[in-house]
């Protein structure tokens, strides 16, 4: 036991976990194919057990062993500094752990309540729409007051939660915000300068793929985002 | 036991006859629509967005990008190809249904998402839930052998030889169960009462590989998709899946002439838009897309892709028809194979 | 003489047409170019172009994108070097050693390293290519059916579990990790969904683009946030001070292994030059005095790696018209090209349109030339972005990927996903798992499952006719050997 340390323990119930998790989510798919014997839970199912078979075997060998690092030739080499920072800050504490998980929540909620709302109260598309704009409002107050004090875990956080509205508010109008709330979250107070690199980013960006380029970047579902998008693409193009 | 394909008798034996006896390929079928048409209240001041469901090397990237083109050469109006691939068709069809219905955006979808409502009804129908535009390309499949093939040499001798290996001869096709491609292949194996393996290859490349490098014996496909390889003689049909064989392949003994007892589904493409998109803007999208149809390099389009075979046009009413009376028939089928249909 | 007489007449049809000489340079610089952005890469570039290329010749369209290939791969090391992003996998061992380089304020002579090695191997490739790419692409299309490829990807997964993480076990875990991912969406036999948790948009699956530049790109940029928050981040050091030639030609042995290595990896589909550049690198840790020096900035990883994955390019063009297999995520896209122009890449391609074939492989010869010429010119202006305050590079950057996430397929889910992947690979980085061996695993998980299967089907579900097979059973045994030797040496071999 004396090789152990708490951060094996953890890989190893991670691992397991993922394993029964997705295992027992493999029955929603276990049908047979007609032309195929195996079906379509065979593979998958045949990975889960080598990953668990990884997982033991890892287990063991820090049970007996401790940290192994003998294939580690390029170990050393693909060290980038990732593991000397986090060892450097604070960010290895629990309690640092914890508060950035329930931050990174918050764009899961986005993502399944406003569905969750619309089933429950059997909303049509407007409703729907409305429900998702106050979840939207409501998710970043509480985002904005959750990262006082954890820049590192608001940084974290701020580009998932940027991904999940991006589809219903658009890259035009969001895209802006994102790039403000990166600049302040990584420690820049000059607004002038925020605003002036900002407006270039964004102008370069759009000169490029947009007008040049014609990427159809996303511009929303929801009024009046929907409209200021498609203003802005017909601007551009 | 009847046979699932039998079924499908009912619907569609009148359309086809139609189908095959009035393809008159001089005129066009929207000749008679007006030539120009003004878009109400200054629609489309800006560019149409056209989903597509399928990345833009396929079949429905072609043809997107041949409509596309063709609408553009008529009204001037642009339209910007938007494709959302995966989930066999779900994934851009849920991306579209959850766009504005303001007429500027439209759906390219094809008959993947008739036999997704028929298995599972709460997926959008698209003779209720969407508008056709048009339906633009219609075909056919066929099975087919590598011309330089010696175990075989036509329909007949390859039947009599896959039933002399036992189970052990394979057929490549495509790899989405219920697909119109494995239910026409079980039926026709049920049919012959054949054993043949399928392979299931999801891009065509390998599935064409497959056959030309000798991995598999035979081929399920549409002639369109194939076409160079007919023209190289590297591949040739041996069945056409239609009740009379068409002019192009008159030697391919047709279903009838094999007897075979059963009737044909089809491959269709179309262009769609939402149901409660406003009706002038419609009108006039119907108007262009139909009227797109004719353009010459839609026409050039739709031969060089074996699809002036069979009438491959039909308008609002023709879709609707062919969708509803496909929706059935897959749904018939289903049930005979005791899928569960919700 | 053949190889030679149509080798010319390739470059004569090049560089007689105004429009393939436009394309050409157009393809140089906009692959470098994109290559270079941090974030985009020349995978984004593809991906965007490729609707395009309908209205462009079959010529124009697959010459663009081969020189795309050739030239963005080189891109690739630049961000590699200069900001610890790696264009794409194949350049991720580049930045082991060219990252700790800029760092030391070496940019530049790992920049130069970079061109000078890249330009070597990709031309030699070129070459190699020209004269395997016919007698291979005829014998393999008999002899390459799925149960040859699925034991190709066996073998390839088997010796990449050995590359790029800290152990034996974290290797293999990594790379099911990726297998497990490949699963998400319809499977490939009946398409039936699997692990969608009723969420519509991931029926398509998770896509190989968002999820690399989540694991290099965003996650870098976390690091750097932390690094920042805690007062740790240094802004690199700036030169220009390309290496002599004295110093290139002492790394004259890395170069010709890279070569060789890279050659033979690229052959490989799915892996070929991510694989290689892991390889080159590897190797030249095992063949060199002083290991221990790799990892802080030696030039000879910088060349090995740089070496190995453009020698890989040319290679790669082996599978992809020998056999229609793709040898990576370009040369996947370059799949579409050829059936957006109604032909299918594979042995019938090689055969049927030798001229096409012939102009892709002078365009490639010369785009390789080229990286020499454009690539000096270029540098100098890229090493100047490091000047850009990182508060305002780290939003570019993002935006940026952003729009290379979305605009693979048009989906807002795949920005959610590559931003998932950037926190992931954040926390993945500091345990020594391989974020290379999980991209690995999601590319051939797909094509694995797929041949796996319908080896299943052809061999009548019968495993012993793998037995009957005597390329895929030489695969497969290779690969279990490889298997057991890293085992082995896991747990018998002592700590260094």
């Amino acid at each position: 036991m004396r090789n152990l340390r708490a951060g094996h323990i953890v890989e190893a119930v991670f691992w397991l976990g993922l394993v029964l998790f997705l295992y027992l989510n493999s029955f929603d798919f276990d049908q047979e194919i007609e032309i195929y014997k195996y079906g379509a839970s065979a593979w998958p199912r045949a990975i889960l057990l080598l990953i668990a078979v990884a997982a033991v075997g890892q287990f063991a060998g820090h049970w007996l062993r401790g940290e192994n690092r003998s294939l580690g030739m390029l170990d050393k080499a693909s060290d980038d500094g990732a593991e000397a920072a986090a060892r450097l800050s604070d960010h290895n504490n629990p309690k640092w752990y914890a508060w950035t998980f329930l931050l990174l929540a918050i764009p899961f909620i986005y993502m399944n309540l406003p569905e969750i709302l619309a089933t429950a109260l059997s909303l049509e598309k407007p409703g729907l729409h409305t429900a998702k704009l106050l979840c939207a409002a409501a998710l970043l107050i509480v985002f904005i007051l959750a990262i006082r004090g954890n820049p590192v875990g608001g940084m974290l956080t701020l580009p998932l939660l940027f991904g999940a509205f991006l589809q219903d508010f658009g890259f035009y109008f969001t895209a802006p915000l994102f790039v403000l709330g990166t600049m302040y979250l990584m420690g820049e107070r000059r607004w002038k300068s925020m605003i002036m690199i900002g407006a270039l980013i964004i102008g370069i960006l759009l000169a490029l793929f947009v007008s040049l380029l014609y990427v159809g970047l996303p511009t929303g579902n929801i009024s009046p985002f929907y409209e200021f998008g498609t203003a802005v693409v017909n601007l551009l193009q | 036991m009847k046979s699932p394909m039998k079924i499908l008798a009912s619907g569609l034996i009148a359309s086809v006859m139609t189908l095959v006896s009035t393809a008159s390929y001089a005129e066009c079928a929207t000749d008679s629509l007006p030539a120009s048409m003004d878009g109400p209240g200054g629609f489309s001041e800006r560019a149409l967005t056209m989903i597509v469901p399928y990345g833009p090397a396929g079949g429905s990237g072609q043809v997107a990008q041949a409509m596309a083109q063709a609408v553009t050469e008529l009204t001037g109006v642009n339209i910007n190809r938007d494709h959302k691939p995966g989930g066999s068709g779900t994934v851009g069809m849920t991306a579209y249904m959850a766009v504005p219905a303001d007429g500027y955006a439209v759906l390219e979808h094809i008959d993947d998402a008739s036999s997704a409502h028929a298995l599972d009804s709460s997926k959008p129908n698209p003779a209720t839930d969407l508008i056709p535009l048009v339906i633009s390309q219609i075909t056919f499949s066929q099975i087919f052998i590598r011309s330089n093939e010696d175990r075989f040499t036509d329909w007949d001798s390859f039947v009599e030889w896959v039933k002399a290996q036992d189970g052990k001869a394979t057929i490549a096709n495509v790899s989405k169960e219920g697909s119109m491609e494995r239910v026409t292949m079980k039926a026709i194996s049920d049919a012959t009462g054949m054993t043949i393996q399928q392979i299931s290859f999801d891009k065509g490349a390998p599935r064409y590989g497959a056959l030309a490098g000798g991995q598999v014996d035979a081929l399920f496909e549409q002639p369109g998709d194939v076409r160079k390889f007919l023209d190289s003689d590297t591949f040739k049909p041996i069945l056409t899946i239609l009740k009379e064989a068409p002019s192009a392949f008159p030697d391919v003994p047709s279903l009838t002439e094999a007897g075979l007892d059963i009737e044909p589904l089809y491959r269709f493409r179309g262009f769609y838009v939402h149901k409660d998109a406003p009706a002038d803007r419609v009108e006039w999208l119907q108007w262009a897309f139909q009227k797109a149809f004719c353009q010459q390099s839609y026409q050039d389009f739709n031969k060089s892709k074996f699809m002036h075979l069979i009438e491959s046009f039909r308008d609002t009413e023709g879709a609707r028809e062919l969708i509803t009376a496909t929706i059935g028939q897959y749904r018939d089928v289903y049930k005979e194979m005791g899928l569960d249909v919700k | 003489m053949d190889t030679l007489t149509n080798f010319m007449n390739g470059t004569v049809a090049l560089f007689s047409d105004p429009v393939g000489i436009f394309i050409f340079f157009g393809g140089v610089i906009g692959g470098m170019l994109f290559g270079a952005i941090p974030g985009v890469s020349m995978l984004t570039l593809a991906a965007i172009l490729l609707p395009f290329t309908a209205h462009l010749s079959p010529e124009h369209g697959i010459m663009l994108f081969s020189v795309i290939y050739c030239t963005g791969v080189y891109g690739g090391a630049i961000t590699a070097i200069l900001f610890n992003i790696p264009g794409a996998p194949e350049n991720a061992p580049t930045a082991f050693d060219g990252y700790p380089m800029t760092q030391k304020g070496q940019a530049g002579k790992a920049v130069g390293a970079a061109v000078t090695c890249s330009a070597i191997g990709g031309t030699i490739s070129a070459v190699l290519m020209m004269v395997a790419t016919a007698p291979i692409a005829n014998w393999a299309i008999s002899a390459f059916g799925p149960p040859e490829i699925f034991a190709l990807v066996f073998f390839g997964l088997a010796v990449a579990s050995s590359v790029g993480a800290s152990t034996f076990w974290k290797g293999w875990l990594s790379i099911l990790l990726g297998l497990l991912i490949a699963v998400v969406g319809l499977d490939p036999v009946g398409g039936i969904e699997r692990w969608d948790f009723g969420m519509p948009y991931l029926l398509a699956g998770i896509h190989f683009i968002p999820m690399i530049l989540g694991f290099f790109a965003v996650s870098e940029v976390f690091v750097q946030v932390e690094k920042k928050a805690k007062g740790s981040y240094h802004a690199p050091k700036l030169s220009v001070d390309f290496p002599s030639l004295t110093e290139l030609f002492a790394q004259k042995i890395a170069v010709v292994r890279s070569i060789v290595i890279g050659f033979f990896c690229g052959i490989l589909p799915g892996i070929g030059a991510t694989l290689a550049a892991f390889m080159g690198y590897n190797e030249a840790v095992r063949w060199s005095k002083d290991r221990k020096e790799f990892g802080t900035g030696k030039m000879e990883g910088v060349i090995s790696s740089e070496t190995a994955n453009n020698a890989a390019t040319g290679a790669a063009m082996i599978p992809l018209l020998a056999l229609g297999l793709p040898g990576g995520a370009l040369t996947a896209m370059m799949v579409g090209v050829f059936q957006m122009h109604d032909m299918e890449p594979g042995p019938l391609v090689f055969l049927n349109s030798g001229d096409l074939v012939w102009v892709v492989f002078s365009a490639m010869f010369f785009a390789n030339l080229s990286i020499l010429l454009i690539g000096y010119l270029e540098t100098k202006t890229i090493i100047n972005l490091l000047r850009i305050p990182f508060q305002f590079l780290a939003p570019l950057i993002l935006l940026l990927a952003t729009v290379g996430a979305y605009a693979v397929r048009g989906l807002a889910i795949d920005v959610a996903v590559m931003f998932a992947a950037g926190i992931i690979g954040f926390f993945l980085r500091r345990s020594g798992y391989s974020v290379a061996g999980i991209v690995l695993g999601l590319i051939l998980g797909r094509i694995g499952e797929q041949t796996f299967a319908q080896a299943m089907q052809m061999l009548h579900f019968e495993w012993t006719g793998f037995f009957f097979r005597p390329i895929a059973i030489t695969l497969i045994v290779a690969g279990v050997l490889t298997l057991l030797g890293s085992i082995y040496s896991s747990f018998f071999k002592k700590s260094e």
